[in-house]
C-alpha cells in the first residue's frame, strides 16, 4: 500500500493502522453475521430505533442553541424557534415526529424479539436492558412534552404527575421531586429539562451501550428451527450486507421524517397558564394513551384500594411479568410458551385498542 | 295525647328558636312575635343592614319593643307609627341619612345627600304634589330587608336595577296616570348597554338605568346634558363631538347630541343603526342625498365596510396558512392592531372629519397590508417548505437508489 502523498486516503488509513487494531476490527465485522429467513425484516428495527435517537440527539442539541427553559422564556423560545430561527420550524418538527417514531420503532422491536422469543437464555439480560431503554425513553417523552410551556402539555404533566402520585408510599415524593412543589408550576418546568436533556441522555447513553455489548457479544438471535435444522441455518455477513441494507431503510426511514414534518409540522397552541382551568379533551402523547385510558376504566374502588392505585397496581404487575419473561419461558414447555405467546398477543391487541379508544376519546 | 305533646313541642321549639335568634338582632319582642307570624318581617330583617348595624323596629315604626303583648307595645305614649306612608317613608329614612353627624359615626363613606336629591327627582316632585304611586327608599331598597348597594341580592346592585326600575316603569297599567313610555326596559334588555351589563355581567363596564338617570335624583336628562352623561364614559367620543361642527349645529335644532343619532334606551352596535336601509342611514335622517354630510357618510360606510372585508381576507389567509402548520403570530398581532385602531376610528367618527379618519385608516390598512404580507409571506415558505422537501426527497431517493445497486452489487451470501 503506497503512503504517498498522492493516494491520501489510503495515507490516512495506513497511519491509522499504524496506530489501532483497525485490522481485527475489520476482520471482525467481516466474520459477524445476522441471520436471514423468515423474520429477518423485524431486525433492522432496533438499528432505526438507533438512527431515530442519533436523529434526536443531533436535533436536540440544536434547539438548545435557542430554547430557554424557565417558565418565563420558554414557551417564547420555541415560538423564536419555530418562526425566525432558520430552518428552526424544521428542526423542531423532526426531533418532535423522530421522538414518536423512535419509540414507535422501540415497540416493534420489543413484540419482534418477543414473538421471536429472543429473550431467552443466553439474552435475558439483553431483554432486561431493553426494557429499561423502553422506560428510559418514555421518561424522554414525558419530560420533553412539556418543554414548548403550551396548554396541553401542561396539564397532561399535571394528570401525568398525579398517576405518579397515586403510587402508595413513594409515589407523593416522587410527584414533589418532579413538580418542585405540591402543584405543576413554573419551578417544574427546569426539573424537566434537566431531566430531559441530563438525566436521561447519561442514562440511556449507558443501556445503549449495554444493550449493544450483549447484543455483540452473544450474536444476534436464530430462529429456533435452526437447531433441529442445521442445514435450514443461512446469514449473512454484518458488514457490508447487513449494513447497506440498514442504511438503506435508514435512508426511508429518514425520508419519512422528513415528510412528517415538512406537512404535519409540531404545533405550538397556546401558552400555559397556570391559573387557568384545564381545557377539555386534555390527553397524554400516544404511548401513554392506553395506560391513561386503562386507569379511566378503573371502578371508583377495589378493596381497600382506590380505583387508580389498583390500576396502577395492575400495570405495575404486568410490567414486572413481562420483565421475567425469559424465566417464565425458557423454552423447556410448550404449553408454557403457547401460554406467553398467547398472552403476548393479546397485550398487544389489549394496547392497540386502548389506545384507539384514547384517541377516539 | 301525643299529637298535643307533639304541638306543645313544636311551639316551644319555635318559641325557643325565635328567642335564639330575637337574642342575636335588635328588634326585641316585636321580632320575636314578627317571627311566628307569617308575614316576611323577622326572617327579612334577618339580612337587614340595618339590624346588624344594631337598629331596632322601633328607629322606624316608634312604639315599645320591650313589651311582652302587641298592645302593650304599641300603645299610645309609644310613638308607634305602623305601617308607614310613602311621605314618611321618606322623611324616615332620610332622618338618619341626611344627618351628617349620625352618618359619620356610623357609615362615614356613605353620602349624606340622598334626600335632598330626592327631592329634585321626579318621584320626589310628586309625591310632594300628593303622589303616593312615586318611587321612595322602600321601592327600591326592600322595606326590611335592606342590603348593601354592592350585594348581589340586593335590588338595586348594578345588574338588578333595570328590573327593579322596569318593575314600575315597565308596567303599562301601573303608569297609565303618568303620561311616559313603558318601554324602556324591554328596549334596554336589548341594546349594547342592557347585554353587556345582563348578559356579560359586566357590572363596572355597562350603564343601569341609574349610571345615566341618577340614583336618587332620578329623572329624564335635559337636551344639553346628554353629552355630559354619555361622556362619562365614552370622554373621548364626546370631546370629538363638541369640537365637530356638528355640536353647534344640533344645538341650533335643539337635537339632543349623542340621543339624536344613538337613540335612548335601545341603542344597538353602531354597524347595525349605522347601515340601516341605506349606507350611512343614521345621517341620512338629516342630510339630503348629494349634501355634504351625505357624501361624508358614504365615505364613513364605504371605507368602514371595506376595513371589514379586508379582516375577512386576511383571517381566511392566515387561517389556511395556519392550518397547514405556518406559524403566523405576527400576522395575528398586526390583526390586533388593525382591529384596535377600528375601534379607535369609530370614536374618531365623532370628529366628523374626513382628514382624521383617512389618517387612521391609513394606519389601519398599514397593518393589515402588514399581516397580508405575513400571509403571503407563510403562503411562499410553505412552497418552498415543499420544493424543499421533494428536492431532498429526489435526493434521499437516489441515495437509497445508489444503496440498492450495491446490495445488489454485493457478493452473494451462503
Amino acid at each position: 500500500m503506497s503512503t504517498s502523498p498522492e493516494n491520501p486516503d489510503r495515507a490516512l488509513l495506513a497511519w491509522a493502522k499504524d496506530r489501532y487494531p483497525i485490522g481485527k476490527f475489520a476482520e471482525w465485522a467481516k466474520h459477524k453475521t445476522v441471520p436471514v429467513g423468515r423474520g429477518a425484516f423485524w431486525y433492522y428495527f432496533g438499528g432505526i430505533s438507533l438512527f431515530l435517537f442519533l436523529i434526536q440527539v443531533g436535533t436536540g442539541i440544536l434547539l438548545m442553541f435557542y430554547y430557554k427553559g424557565s417558565a418565563d422564556t420558554a414557551f417564547e423560545s420555541v415560538r423564536f424557534i419555530s418562526a425566525k430561527v432558520p430552518f428552526g420550524w424544521l428542526i423542531r418538527s423532526v426531533h418532535a415526529w423522530s421522538a414518536n417514531l423512535m419509540i414507535l420503532s422501540v415497540f416493534i422491536h420489543m413484540f419482534s424479539v418477543f414473538f421471536m422469543r429472543a429473550y431467552r437464555k443466553p439474552r435475558e439480560l439483553t431483554w432486561i436492558s431493553g426494557l429499561v431503554l423502553l422506560a428510559l425513553l418514555l421518561g424522554f417523552g414525558f419530560s420533553g412534552y412539556l418543554l414548548p410551556w403550551n396548554e396541553l402539555a401542561f396539564f397532561a404533566t399535571k394528570v401525568g404527575t398525579d398517576i405518579v402520585g397515586v403510587i402508595p408510599v413513594i409515589g407523593e415524593p416522587i410527584m414533589y421531586v418532579l413538580r418542585g412543589g405540591e402543584d405543576v408550576t413554573g419551578s417544574t418546568l427546569p426539573r424537566f429539562f434537566a431531566l430531559h436533556v441530563a438525566f436521561f441522555p447519561a442514562l440511556l447513553t449507558v443501556f445503549i451501550a449495554a444493550h449493544l455489548f450483549f447484543i455483540q457479544m452473544q450474536g444476534i438471535h436464530e430462529p429456533e428451527a435452526w437447531e433441529a435444522h442445521p442445514e435450514q441455518r443461512k446469514t449473512m455477513p454484518f458488514f457490508p450486507h447487513f449494513f447497506m441494507r440498514e442504511l438503506l431503510l435508514w435512508l426511508i426511514t429518514l425520508n419519512i421524517v422528513a415528510v412528517l414534518a415538512v406537512f404535519f409540522p409540531a404545533e405550538l397552541g397556546i401558552e400555559a397558564d397556570p391559573f387557568s382551568s384545564a381545557p377539555a379533551g386534555i390527553k397524554p402523547e400516544w404511548y401513554f394513551l392506553s395506560t391513561f385510558e386503562f386507569l379511566k376504566y378503573m371502578p371508583a374502588h377495589v378493596g381497600p384500594l382506590e380505583g387508580e392505585e389498583f390500576g396502577l397496581l395492575l400495570i405495575s404487575l404486568g410490567f414486572l411479568l413481562w420483565c421475567l419473561v425469559p424465566w417464565i419461558d425458557r423454552g423447556r414447555s410448550r404449553r408454557i410458551t403457547t401460554i406467553v405467546m398467547v398472552t403476548g398477543v393479546a397485550i398487544l391487541v389489549f394496547l392497540t385498542i386502548l389506545t384507539y379508544l384514547g384517541f377516539a376519546a | 295525647m301525643t299529637k298535643l305533646l307533639t304541638m306543645a313541642l313544636v311551639t316551644l321549639g319555635m318559641a325557643l328558636a325565635s328567642g335564639a335568634l330575637a337574642d342575636d338582632l335588635p328588634g326585641g319582642k316585636c321580632l320575636e312575635c314578627h317571627l311566628t307570624v307569617d308575614d316576611g318581617v323577622g326572617e327579612l330583617w334577618e339580612d337587614d343592614i340595618h339590624a346588624r348595624a344594631g337598629i331596632g323596629c322601633d328607629a322606624c315604626h316608634g312604639g315599645d319593643s320591650m313589651q311582652d303583648h302587641s298592645d302593650l307595645a304599641k300603645r299610645s305614649g309609644t310613638g308607634y307609627q305602623g305601617e308607614l306612608s310613602a311621605r314618611e317613608i321618606v322623611s324616615s329614612c332620610g332622618g338618619c341619612h341626611s344627618d351628617v353627624e349620625y352618618m359619620k359615626e356610623r357609615k362615614p363613606l356613605l353620602p349624606v345627600d340622598q334626600l335632598e336629591k330626592y327631592w329634585t327627582s321626579e318621584h320626589g316632585k310628586l309625591l310632594v304634589k300628593g303622589e303616593t304611586r312615586v318611587a321612595q327608599c322602600v321601592s327600591c331598597h326592600g322595606a326590611h330587608g335592606v342590603r348593601e348597594v354592592n350585594d348581589a341580592k340586593s335590588p338595586v346592585y348594578a345588574t338588578n336595577v333595570p328590573a327593579t326600575c322596569g318593575g314600575c316603569h315597565g308596567d303599562a297599567e301601573y303608569m297609565s296616570d303618568f303620561d311616559i313610555k313603558t318601554d324602556q326596559y324591554d328596549e334596554y334588555v336589548q341594546s349594547v348597554h342592557g347585554k353587556a351589563l345582563l348578559e356579560k355581567n359586566d357590572v363596572r363596564g355597562a350603564p343601569a338605568c341609574n349610571d345615566c338617570h341618577g340614583n336618587h335624583g332620578a329623572a329624564p336628562p335635559s337636551i344639553d346634558a346628554i353629552t355630559n352623561i354619555c361622556g362619562t364614559c365614552h370622554s373621548y367620543n364626546a370631546e370629538l363631538f363638541l369640537g365637530s361642527p356638528l355640536a353647534p349645529a344640533f344645538k341650533e335644532k335643539s337635537l339632543a347630541d349623542c340621543v339624536a343619532c344613538h337613540g335612548k334606551h335601545l341603542i344597538r352596535h353602531v354597524a347595525e343603526e349605522w347601515e340601516g336601509e341605506k349606507p350611512g342611514s343614521t345621517c341620512r335622517k338629516c342630510h339630503e342625498e348629494g349634501e355634504e354630510g351625505s357624501d361624508l357618510a358614504l365615505y364613513f360606510t364605504e371605507t368602514f365596510g371595506s376595513v371589514r372585508l379586508a379582516f375577512d381576507d386576511i383571517e381566511q389567509l392566515l387561517g389556511e396558512v395556519e392550518v397547514k402548520g405556518m406559524d403566523v403570530t405576527e400576522g395575528e398581532d398586526y390583526v390586533e392592531a388593525a382591529r384596535q385602531g377600528l375601534m379607535q376610528a369609530r370614536t374618531l367618527m365623532h370628529a366628523f372629519s374626513k382628514p382624521v379618519m383617512e389618517e387612521k385608516v391609513s394606519e389601519i390598512s398599514a397593518n393589515q397590508a402588514a399581516a397580508l404580507e405575513v400571509g403571503y409571506a407563510a403562503l411562499q415558505g410553505l412552497k418552498d417548505r415543499r420544493r424543499g422537501l421533494a428536492i431532498s426527497t429526489l435526493l434521499l431517493l437516489l441515495l437509497t437508489l445508489g444503496v440498492a445497486i450495491k446490495i445488489r452489487t454485493l457478493p452473494p451470501f451462503d
